[in-house]
C-alpha cells in the first residue's frame, strides 16, 4: 500500500513544482519518508519531528489538495507549529548539540541527558516506520539511506569520565597503563599486517614499561629461579610443544617431498644432458678420425704392410686425444722423424731384387692363411676391414684395445 | 568535617571511596592506592567457548571475583547489588543471546557508567596456536593505542578498562613481576584485545644480547561498542554507535536474501499467469462451438 501511494505521488511531484535538484540531501530523504507515512495515514503525526517546516510546505504544494485530506492537513499544521521549538534541540545534528551542551551548566546537562532519553524513544518509534532499503522498489538517486541516530554526548561523557577518573597523582605503578603514540592504521582484513601492528604496539609498550619500571623501582623481569604457578598448566604447554614439533616435522616432510619431486624433474634434464654429451663426443670422434684420414690419406690409399702398426697408434692417439708417447724414432716412417739407417731401410723395404713381381700374389701366398694375410690390410687398412686381422695370430700388429677405448670407439 | 567533605564528594559523584582511598583527615598523609575489584559473571545460556573466555579472564586478572550465572537477562539492576555484596566496584557481565551472540557489559558498579559491547572473534587461551605463558596473577601492562584519546567515548572506555583490566598492586593474588601486556587497539571502530608474553631473551639465541620479544598468550577477541550508559547497567545513553548492526539483523538479512529468490519466483509465476489471463481472447463469433451448435 505504501508503495502504491508513493508511486502515485511521485509523478505529481515531478512536473508541478519541479524541486531544484541541488537540494540538501537529508531533506529529500525525509520527504520520501513522509510520503510513505501519508500513504499509511493513521500515524503520520508521530514522525513530524524529522521534517522541517520548509520541506513540509514544499511537500504539501507538491501533493496538492488530493494528496492530503483536511484532517491530515490540520494535524500537520498543528504538529509543525508545536514542534518547532523542540526541533531545534532534538534534530540539531550532534555538532550543535555539543557546542551548546558544553556551555551549559550542570543543570543544563541533566536536561540534556533527559533529552537524549526522549530521543531514544523517538528512535525506537522510528524503527517501526522505516522501510529497509532492500524492500523499496525504486530509490531516488539522491535519497540518502537513513542512518541510526547517533548519540554522542561528549559533554556527558567527559563529565562521567571525570567522576570516575583515578587520581592523576597516582604513581604509574598503581595502574601500569601505557599509551601507544600511534594509531593502528592498517587494513582490517589483512591479518598479517594487523597482527604485526598489534605486536608493534605491545612491543613498544613493553619497552616503555621497562624504562618506567626502572624509574619507579618496580621489579620487572622475573628472575630465573622464581617459580610459581603459571597461567597455562605444564600439560597444556607440553601439548603446545608437541604441536610445534609436529608442525615442524610436517614442514620438513613436505619439504623433502618437494625436493624429491624437483630432483626427479631435474634428473630428466641431467639425462638429456648426458645424451647430448654423448652425441657430441661421437661427432667429435668422427671428426678426429676424418682428420686423421685426410692427413694420412695417401697411406690409406695404398696401405703398406709395415705402416699399419703406426697408423693404429695414431688412431689410438687421436681417440685418446693425446699426443703419442712412443718415441718418434721408433715410429717407422714417422714424418719428420730421424731416418732409419740405410741398412734398416733396405732390410725393410728391400733393395733391388725382384722388384715389381715380388709384390704380386703367388699361389703360395694366396693359400697361406697363417698371418701374412693381415699384412695386406691390417685393421685400419680400409676402415674396419680387419676381420681377419682380429683372428690372425700376429705378434706385433693390431693389439686389441682396452675396454674403454673400444667402447668409446663404438660410439 | 571529613564526613562533610566525603558527603560533598559523593554528591558530586567524585571518585568513590572504593576507587581511591582519599586522604583521610588531611593531617596524616596516607599513600594513595588504586583499589579495584571486579565482579565477573555471565548470564545463563553461554556456550563453552564463552565460558572458556571468561575463565581466561579470571585467570589473568587476580582481582576478579567470579560469581555464578545470573538467572535473568531482564533484571540487570541486580548486578550492582551483587557487586556490592562481593565488595566489588566494577563488573564484567557476559550476556549470551540465542546461544551464539555474546555481549559484554563493562561497568563501574555503584553509579556508572556502563559500556555495552558486542564480542566477536573469540579465541581462548586453550588454543594451541598461542604459545606464550605467564605467571598466574602477574600484573599485566595495559597498552592503549592513540585512537582511544581521540574520541570522548574512547577516553571513557580507556578509563573504565584501566580500572577493570589493570591489576592493582594490592590485589591479594598478584605476583610481583611483569611478564605480559594486554593491548587494546581501536581499528575499524572496534576494540581489539590481545595478550602478549614479554620475553627478555630471544629463545632462538639464549646467549645473545637481551632483546625483548613477544609471544601471544591469548585470549583474543574483538569488542564492538554498542552503547555507553550513564548509570550502572542502565540510565541514559550517552553514546551509541551508529555503525553497529546487531548480529540478528545481519543474520536476518542473509536469510531474507535467501528468501528473496523464492519470492521472486512466486511473483514471476503470478505475473505470468495474470498476463496469460489478460491476453486470452474472448470467444470469437465464428468459433467452432458457436457455428456448429
Amino acid at each position: 500500500m505504501g508503495k502504491n501511494s508513493k508511486k502515485a505521488a511521485a509523478p505529481v511531484a515531478g512536473p508541478s513544482k519541479a524541486p531544484p535538484p541541488p537540494e540538501p540531501e537529508p531533506q529529500s530523504s525525509e520527504e520520501e519518508e513522509v510520503d510513505e507515512q501519508d500513504g499509511s495515514g493513521s500515524d503520520s503525526d508521530e514522525e513530524n519531528g524529522g521534517v522541517d517546516e520548509e520541506g513540509m510546505e514544499r511537500l504539501m504544494n507538491a501533493l496538492g489538495d488530493d494528496g492530503l485530506d483536511d484532517f491530515d492537513r490540520m494535524q500537520l499544521h498543528l504538529a509543525l507549529g508545536g514542534d518547532d521549538s523542540e526541533d531545534d534541540e532534538d534534530e540539531g545534528d550532534g555538532q550543535e548539540d555539543r557546542s551548546s551542551a558544553e556551555s551549559v551548566s550542570e543543570d543544563g546537562e541533566e536536561q540534556n541527558a533527559e533529552d537524549d532519553e526522549d530521543e531514544d524513544e523517538d528512535d525506537l518509534d522510528d524503527e517501526g516506520e522505516e522501510v529497509p532499503l532492500d524492500e523499496v522498489e525504486s530509490v531516488d538517486a539522491d535519497a540518502v539511506p537513513r542512518q541510526k541516530i547517533e548519540v554522542d554526548n561528549t559533554a556527558a561523557l567527559a563529565r562521567i569520565r571525570e567522576t570516575i577518573q583515578l587520581d592523576p597523582t597516582l604513581p604509574w605503578t598503581e595502574t601500569l597503563v601505557l599509551s601507544y603514540p600511534e594509531t593502528i592504521d592498517v587494513d582490517v582484513d589483512d591479518d598479517l599486517n594487523r597482527e604485526l601492528a598489534f605486536y608493534k604496539q605491545a612491543l613498544h609498550s613493553a619497552n616503555a614499561a621497562r624504562a618506567l619500571a626502572n624509574k619507579h623501582d618496580l621489579p620487572f623481569t622475573r628472575p630465573s629461579d622464581y617459580f610459581a604457578e603459571m597461567v597455562k598448566s605444564d600439560s597444556h604447554m607440553e601439548r603446545i610443544r608437541q604441536r610445534l614439533l609436529d608442525e615442524r616435522a610436517g614442514i620438513k616432510k613436505s619439504e623433502d617431498k618437494r625436493r624429491e619431486r624437483e630432483g626427479k624433474k631435474f634428473g630428466k634434464q641431467v639425462q638429456i644432458e648426458k645424451l647430448k654429451e654423448r652425441e657430441r663426443s661421437k661427432k667429435d670422434m668422427e671428426e678426429r678420425l676424418k682428420g686423421l684420414k685426410r692427413k694420412r690419406g695417401d697411406m690409406l690409399d695404398k696401405p703398406s704392410a709395415d705402416d699399419d702398426d703406426g697408423f693404429d697408434i695414431a688412431v689410438e692417439d687421436a681417440i685418446a686425444d693425446r699426443p703419442s708417447k712412443r718415441g718418434r724414432g721408433a715410429a717407422p716412417g714417422g714424418r719428420g722423424g730421424a731416418k732409419m739407417s740405410r741398412r734398416g731401410r733396405d732390410q725393410k723395404f728391400g733393395f733391388g731384387g725382384a722388384g715389381k713381381r715380388s709384390k704380386s700374389n703367388t699361389r703360395q701366398s694366396t693359400d697361406d692363411f697363417s698371418g701374412s694375410v693381415g699384412k695386406r690390410g691390417g685393421r685400419g687398412g680400409f676402415g674396419r676391414g680387419g676381420i681377419r686381422g682380429h683372428g690372425g695370430g700376429r705378434g706385433g700388429g693390431t693389439r686389441r684395445l682396452g675396454k674403454s677405448k673400444r667402447v668409446a670407439g663404438r660410439r | 568535617m571529613s564526613s562533610l567533605l566525603k558527603a560533598a564528594s559523593k554528591a558530586k559523584r567524585k571518585a568513590d571511596a572504593m576507587d581511591v582511598d582519599d586522604v583521610d583527615a588531611g593531617d596524616r598523609p596516607v599513600k594513595k592506592r588504586n583499589k579495584q575489584r571486579v565482579l565477573l559473571l555471565s548470564s545463563r545460556g553461554i556456550t563453552h567457548r564463552m565460558r572458556h573466555l571468561m575463565n581466561d579472564l579470571e585467570v589473568l586478572l587476580p582481582h576478579v571475583k567470579k560469581d555464578s550465572k545470573l538467572d535473568s537477562k531482564s533484571q540487570l539492576h541486580l548486578l550492582p547489588e551483587l557487586a556490592d555484596l562481593n565488595n566489588c566496584n566494577n563488573a564484567l557481565y557476559f550476556e549470551a543471546r540465542r546461544h551464539e551472540d555474546l555481549y559484554l557489559w563493562a561497568a563501574k558498579t555503584p553509579n556508572g557508567p556502563s559500556i555495552k559491547m558486542h564480542v566477536q572473534n573469540v579465541h581462548t587461551m586453550d588454543e594451541l596456536k598461542m604459545t606464550g605463558n605467564c605467571l598466574k596473577g602477574s600484573r599485566g601492562l595495559l597498552s592503549f593505542d592513540k585512537a582511544f584519546d581521540e574520541t570522548e567515548w574512547g577516553k571513557l572506555t580507556k578509563e573504565v578498562f584501566t580500572h577493570i583490566f589493570g591489576v592493582p598492586p594490592t590485589a591479594r593474588k598478584a605476583k610481583p613481576f611483569i611478564d605480559h601486556v594486554l593491548t587494546f587497539s581501536i581499528l575499524d571502530s572496534k576494540i581489539w584485545f590481545r595478550n602478549f608474553q614479554i620475553m627478555e631473551k630471544d629463545p632462538l639465541q639464549p646467549n645473545g644480547p637481551p632483546q625483548t620479544t613477544l609471544v601471544e598468550i591469548g585470549p583474543r577477541f574483538v569488542l564492538t561498542p554498542i552503547r555507553i550508559f550513564e548509570g550502572a547497567f542502565g540510565g541514559a545513553t550517552v553514546f551509541s554507535n551508529p555503525e553497529f548492526i546487531s548480529p540478528t539483523a545481519v543474520r536476518s538479512a542473509i536469510r531474507r536474501e535467501k528468501g528473496a529468490k523464492y519470492g521472486q519466483r512466486k511473483d514471476a509465476e503470478i505475473e505470468s499467469s495474470r498476463r496469460k489471463e489478460s491476453r486470452k481472447r474472448d470467444e470469437d463469433a465464428l468459433a467452432v462451438s458457436k457455428v456448429f451448435a
